[in-house]
């Protein structure tokens, strides 16, 4: 399967870490005195081309203002600009113009503040609708295709409640129409909070407050959705949910959930094909690390890094529990494997947020970049030994290893969000990555001479981005998502190293179930390929 | 025993039959915690019979269990001036010494009656750590299980290493050994660079002592630095070949970079250095598994599961045998396995609700 891949290429990608002109975008979290949770949780970054001029635009969540002690009603001042969330239009020229107002998205709430984003085009209109998840209501925006968004999710009906942070739009039931997963943390609210850590004065452990329920809704195709969280089984499972992402892993063509949770074990939600889901993490092998220990975890990635076809999953986590590798070893069954693929040893003492499987250097082989930054802002009076503040980690896949390089940051940060995408269409991945209380940071690919394929996927009886579809590239398989990461969304095209071959053949399993193939695609390009009418 | 009752006998036969009427309803309302009318009771036997030792004693202790620990005093003196050799008096009279912070004073009571767990306490208080010491081994001979004992041994002992290295650090500051007391405290305070720094002088001061790259790997091992750890645990492996725990620290050092052919051989190293210690036996059958050597993984975590039953250790090699079992296909046996875990789990979670090992 793999001898048409590809000449290991042993150069790391070189990322300029910039802050393009016009992204003048605070992440707000307020942090207090009171340790409320919510200040060390946001916030998500999407990338998206929401105006179709064919460049990636950035929509960016913010936190909100957090009064010390927090006063009922609970307001985080999310009127006032500097806790808006921002989306910033991409120019030709590379720089950005803040839109937000204009675009009709400067209302986030009194009463909200701010987590993540998903990204889908729920009504198949063929623009990019965007899904805001906070502490507090949800808010669906509908893209109306006219460089606006209009705030539906009253007719939506997917306001939710409680703390949600990641949320990802998915075709579960294969009908054409996207649905939609939202992750809740735990059930708590800024009267009910308290500190711990005694005089260290410390944000507390997930255990101190009772985990919760996730939320699935049903698209009715018809701009209402139905919560069917209690009948489809989702709801059965109360988890402490920070990270989540979306891939078919038993090859029965329907998508399946993987859900990150803090302290506990991990969700892996088998899509039954019937409308229901079953827990089957434990029995999967995907819920505990290899020593059967509960894991703190935040983001999550549900990708193939070992070009085997089967999507594997990465999830980030606290220092000395490492970060979890749970390889895909097919029959529904995953093995624990962070420390063969070398990531054990790269992230013993890092805390990871935002995470993605990339191929930053085109060689045919998916790498790995996680924000990274601890939950606690005084962690370095408790143990000397862990930080707050910490450089993302960006690893190259090296034969399925993974080694260390030169992520071209150089100030230690509490990243957090992070989404994946070609910013500047140059064949090469590049990152937007958040941290709290500071502008976002772009790190731009500035490439090398190998080669690459994009692919854009137009659905036509599947739901029209394409999300589920299975992407196999010369070996490499991608299944098609803007999900996963930590509370954010990433570019929905499908990205593909291609090392030194100069043409790709194509295939792609659509969750229609039709399969399509192209042979001798050329490479260099940015590919649409339409789904057939028919099989 | 009998001489003391005989005694006791005797000299209530030279009490008046008034001050044993106070002394009778004093010990019965003694017996029934009823201190302030013991207290009286006893005050009336010690004016009626000024000369009577047992009355203060009997004063004293009253005054004691009602907690008032400074009136004690006086009467336990008062009896100790009537009679000399009362060990019940010097041993209470020690005791309220002690509660009252007078460890001196206490110490001559208490050698007297030779009442060791008294004296190892006092003599923590006078600085006199190797003497508490050796009392207080001497007291959890006879009550091995008694947690203040355990507890006092323990600040003796702690007290008596930190005077040992003061001492060390006053006299020879620049010595390896100084520089090895000062990293081993860094380290507890898990302020890494500052006891590798500590390490490296002892190391460069005195490069002949082995053991030093053991603590050396296990700070770099603390601050996940595993391939810095790993050359320091081979240099401690290559200078004593037969320590098992160098050669166990090595191997998990190897273990977590994935290194699972070489840690494998380092932990059979140990496992025949140092044979059956469970956690070599769980880190060879990971190091095992990593290696796809389903056998040898099966047979040491089973092995392992033969010496515990019922620990952290048993927990993580049932999950373990899970997983290969699940694997390997065998349903049945991976459920049984799941069960064993997650059985071990909760019980070890009821015992340690909310226990969370990451500052979070």
């Amino acid at each position: 399967m793999t001898s048409v891949l590809l000449v290991a290429a042993l150069a790391a990608p070189v990322f300029e870490v910039t802050l393009p002109h016009g992204l003048d975008f605070i992440l707000q979290n307020s942090p207090t005195p009171q340790k409320y949770l919510i200040e060390t949780m946001p916030g998500g970054v999407a990338l998206l081309d929401y105006n179709n001029d064919g460049l990636l635009d950035i929509f960016l969540v913010n936190g909100g203002h957090i009064s010390s002690p927090m006063q009922m009603p609970e307001n985080f001042e999310r009127h006032d600009p500097r806790y808006w969330n921002r989306l910033y239009r991409q120019n030709k020229d590379g720089s950005f113009t803040d839109v937000t107002q204009q675009a009709g998205l400067a209302n986030a709430g009194d009463g909200n503040y701010g987590m993540g984003v998903a990204v889908g085009d729920y009504d198949n209109d063929g623009y990019p609708d965007l899904f805001v998840t906070n502490y507090g209501k949800n808010i669906l925006y509908h893209n109306n295709g006219d460089g606006t968004f209009t705030d539906v999710t009253a007719k939506a009906g997917v306001a939710g409640g409680g703390w949600s942070v990641s949320a990802g739009f998915f075709d579960y039931d294969n009908d054409g129409k996207l649905d939609l997963f939202v992750t809740r943390y735990m059930d708590w609210d800024t009267k009910h909070s308290k500190d711990c850590g005694g005089n260290y004065h410390t944000y507390c452990p997930p255990e101190e407050f009772p985990a919760t329920t996730n939320i699935l809704y049903h698209n009715n195709g018809d701009g209402t959705f139905t919560d069917v969280s209690q009948r489809s089984g989702i709801a059965s499972k109360k988890g402490r949910a920070l990270g989540v992402a979306f891939a078919d892993y038993d090859e029965d063509g329907f998508t399946d959930i993987f859900v990150a949770n803090d302290g506990m074990q991990q969700f892996l939600f088998h899509n039954n094909g019937n409308g229901t889901f079953t827990e089957l993490g434990l029995e999967a092998g995907a819920a505990l690390s290899e020593d059967g220990r509960r894991l703190s975890g935040m983001g999550v990635v549900f990708q193939d890094y070992d070009n085997d076809g089967r999507p594997d999953i990465i999830v980030t986590e606290l220092p000395r529990e490492i970060y979890g590798v749970y390889h895909n070893d097919g029959g529904g069954s995953f093995s624990y494997r962070s420390l063969e693929t070398g990531l054990g040893v790269l992230s013993s003492g890092s805390s990871g947020w935002g995470v993605g499987l990339e191929d930053f250097d085109n060689d045919g082989w998916k790498d790995l970049f996680v924000a990274q930054g601890h939950v606690l802002d005084n962690v370095e009076h408790i143990d000397p030994s862990l930080h707050y503040l910490e450089l993302p980690l960006l690893a190259m896949n090296r034969n399925n290893r993974f080694e260390r390089v030169d992520s071209g940051s150089t100030i230690p940060v509490a990243g957090r969000g992070a989404a994946f995408g070609d910013l500047n269409n140059d064949g090469w991945q590049d990152v937007v990555m958040t941290y709290l209380g500071g502008h976002p940071q772009v790190f731009l690919n500035r490439g090398g001479k190998l080669h690459w394929l994009v692919i854009s996927l137009r659905g036509t009886r599947s739901n029209r981005d394409g999300f589920g579809a299975r992407v196999k590239v010369n070996g490499q398989t991608r299944f098609a998502t803007s999900a996963g990461s930590y509370a954010s969304a990433s570019d929905k095209r499908l990205h593909f190293g291609l090392g030194t071959a100069e043409k790709a053949n194509v295939e792609v399993v659509w969750p229609s179930g039709i399969h399509q193939t192209l042979n001798d695609v050329h490479a260099d390009q940015f590919l649409d390929v339409r789904e057939p009418e028919k099989p | 025993m009998i001489r003391a009752l005989l005694l006791l006998w005797f000299a209530w036969q030279t009490l008046s039959p008034e001050a044993a009427q106070h002394m009778r309803a004093g010990i019965a309302a003694d017996k029934q915690r009823q201190f302030d009318v013991a207290i009286a009771e006893f005050r009336k036997v010690t004016e009626l019979e000024p000369s009577y030792a047992d009355g203060f004693v009997s004063l004293g202790q009253a005054y004691m269990e009602k907690h008032d620990i400074s009136s004690a005093i006086a009467p336990l003196k008062h009896a100790l001036d009537a009679d000399p050799d009362l060990a019940p008096a010097h041993q209470l009279l020690g005791y309220a010494l002690l509660a009252q912070g007078y460890a001196a004073q206490a110490i001559p009571h208490l050698q007297r009656v030779d009442d060791k767990t008294g004296l190892g306490i006092a003599q923590i208080q006078t600085g006199q750590l190797p003497e508490a010491v050796a009392n207080l081994q001497a007291a959890l001979t006879a009550r091995p299980n008694d947690p203040d004992l355990l507890y006092y041994l323990g600040r003796a002992s702690g007290l008596l290493s930190k005077q040992s290295i003061d001492t060390l650090l006053a006299a020879y500051p620049d010595s390896a050994r100084a520089h090895q007391a000062l990293a081993e405290n860094y380290f507890v305070l898990r302020q890494m660079p500052e006891a590798e720094k500590e390490y490296r002088e002892a190391l460069r001061l005195r490069p002949d002592m082995p053991e030093i790259h053991l603590e050396l790997g296990e700070v770099y091992a603390g601050a996940f630095q595993w391939a810095k750890a790993e050359e320091e645990f081979r240099t401690q492996a290559k200078l004593q070949p037969g320590n098992a725990e160098a050669a166990y620290r090595l191997g998990t050092a190897l273990l977590e970079q994935g290194k699972a052919h070489e840690a494998r051989t380092e932990l059979l190293r140990a496992d025949k250095l140092m044979p059956d210690m469970p956690e070599t036996l769980y880190s060879l059958g990971k190091a095992a598994s990593l290696e796809g050597d389903a056998a040898a993984a099966e047979k040491e975590w089973t092995k392992l599961l033969s010496i515990e039953k019922e620990s952290s250790l048993a927990a993580q090699a049932h999950f373990g045998l899970a997983s290969l079992y699940r694997k390997q296909g065998k349903t049945a046996a991976a459920q049984h396995e799941m069960q064993e875990f997650q059985r071990l789990q909760s019980s070890s979670n009821q015992q340690a609700p909310g226990k969370e090992e990451n500052p979070h």
